[in-house]
């Protein structure tokens, strides 16, 4: 890390090889797109070099650089144009509509599924949200992201972080125990 | 005094690099190329479908395997050897749809210009001395790729 | 059943975001209500679905691919910004440029054997190849070149063809 902050480029392709999973990862979660997430994260990468000097050691280096593809893949998602479910999302949360009316899942439903079963449903759940409940959902289970911060980085009041976060969390145990959405409301 | 000493190193010294210059005949200026290039079909399949692709030859495919890609294997599925004169433009066709353009800028600078299906895909520029490759790409189907490589004949 | 804001509640109390006397309601409205402890223990069982699901996510392009796009953009950035530089004194600027000259015509003539022993192209500062220079026919934003100068290799990777013009099947026996 001194090293490349010394401008070692060496020691920093050394830390991309490192930590670009982990990077990816977060862009892939994010954004649902293989290409998209590959190039976010390229950027976040080049945005760490150029911005390696005001790293003052805060959090992780690995945390520092994620935050960065968070806010980039915020950026992009926002550039996007609205999906018409998002709306109906967003009624739907204020009022505490489907998700107060979905009955508690009992049963865990993951509990005797194959890690990679597992992780097709959760990535299938997951490109089921939208984006906003998605974001919400990875920056506080992913993130580890209080919901102050989630309000601050998102732009939105704590109670829409708290509704959202309610909302993403109960569908996708509905979506994990393999309900389809239609028997939901 | 030690200023002039060094302004006068210096001129001396752009005489004889201009006198060096100047005796210079670079084997590279003013010549042919005699070029060769390939369409080359890349996939992890250790066999190809088609019977008409050989395997590459073992000099490229070490090349090849040094780039950053994942596919394990390279199929030759044409190769043309041509003269491009300096200053002129060869075409050859290297498939049904894919059609290469080189043009000869002169001390073994290419511009390999690339159309696909008709339509021009992309134009380079590029010093290609002896022994070197260079390589364009792209995506094909069923995840392999497709590869022009363009090399000085021997 | 719970209403809405106590569902919130709820959640909160399970994400440790609820103050202390706030948390100790809670923990007693869990210890009484049945719904309440079910939806505590749903929120936990997605909580630990998630866990480590990222983990097994992996970027799915070699190491030295995606660092050499990564250094193709910081070599262009750092292209793009100027120089600043503080003004110098004239006699030591003139100082700097003369103080090489000496080795100057040294250095070409290594330059002038070099090239016609390599028959390279020939031209001041023949060692160092500059980057190809690409034009696409389309906004290809996904070209890149990339050099290896030990193995003697150019590659430039086009996007072409572009999504819809892959073809379903087949051994590519042309560009498709």
């Amino acid at each position: 890390m001194r090293a490349a902050k010394k401008g070692d480029m060496q020691a920093f392709e050394e830390l991309v090889a490192r930590h670009r999973d982990k990077v990816y990862a977060r862009a892939y979660s994010m954004m649902r797109n293989e290409d998209e997430a590959l190039d976010l994260s390229q950027e976040a990468w080049v945005k760490g070099w150029q911005r390696l000097k005001q790293f003052q050691g805060e959090s992780s280096f690995a945390t520092w650089l994620t935050r960065i593809v968070i806010n980039l893949c915020l950026d992009q998602l926002r550039r996007r144009k609205r999906q018409p479910t998002e709306s109906i999302e967003e009624i739907d949360e204020d009022s505490g509509g489907v998700e107060r009316q979905m009955p508690v899942v009992t049963v865990n439903p993951t509990e005797r599924l194959e890690r990679a079963e597992l992780r097709q449903r959760i990535d299938r759940a997951l490109a089921q949200l939208s984006y906003e409940h998605r974001t919400v959902l990875i920056l506080h289970e992913f993130e580890e992201m209080e919901y102050k911060r989630i309000a601050k980085t998102m732009g939105c009041s704590i109670g829409t972080v708290m509704s959202r976060l309610f909302y993403a969390r109960r569908k996708l145990a509905a979506l994990l125990a393999g309900w389809k959405d239609e028997e939901l409301t | 005094m030690r200023t002039k000493q060094l302004v006068a190193s210096w001129l001396a010294g752009t005489a004889v690099a201009t006198f060096l210059l100047g005796m210079t005949t670079p084997s590279a200026v003013a010549a042919d190329l005699k070029l060769e290039a390939q369409l080359i079909w890349g996939t992890a399949d250790a066999k190809s479908p088609d019977p008409n692709h050989k395997p590459v030859d073992p000099e490229v495919a070490k090349k090849l395997k040094t780039l950053p890609f994942k596919w394990a294997n390279y199929f030759e599925v044409n190769r043309r050897q041509f003269v491009v004169p300096e200053s002129g433009v060869r075409k050859e066709i290297m498939s049904k749809d894919c059609e290469i353009r080189v043009k000869n800028l002169g001390r073994a600078m290419v511009e390999l210009a690339l159309v696909g299906r008709g339509a021009p895909v992309g134009k380079i520029t590029q010093a290609l001395p002896k022994k070197e490759l260079l390589v364009t790409g792209g995506n094909a189907p069923n995840f392999t790729a497709w590869f022009v490589v363009l090399k000085q004949a021997e | 059943m719970m209403d809405h804001a106590s569902q919130l509640e709820l959640q909160a109390f399970f994400d440790g975001e609820l103050p202390e006397n706030e948390a100790h309601d809670m923990a007693n409205r869990l210890a009484r209500e049945s719904d309440a402890a079910a939806l505590l223990t749903e929120l936990r069982n997605t909580s630990k679905a998630l866990k480590g699901f990222e983990s097994d996510i992996k970027l799915p392009e070699s190491r030295e691919f995606f660092w050499s796009k990564i250094e193709r953009d910081i070599a262009r950035l750092e292209q793009a910004e100027p120089a600043v530089r503080a003004p110098e004194p004239l006699l030591a600027r003139w100082r700097r440029l003369l103080v090489p000259a000496s080795a100057f015509a040294a250095l070409v003539l290594m330059v002038v054997v070099a090239a016609r022993q390599w028959e390279l192209p020939i031209g001041f500062g023949s060692g160092v190849r500059p980057a190809p220079v690409l034009e696409t026919a389309l906004a290809d934003s996904g070209a890149f070149t990339y050099r290896d100068q030990s193995e003697g290799i150019t590659l430039v990777w086009l996007s072409y063809p572009g999504e819809k013009g892959v073809a379903d099947s087949g051994p590519a026996d042309t560009l498709q």
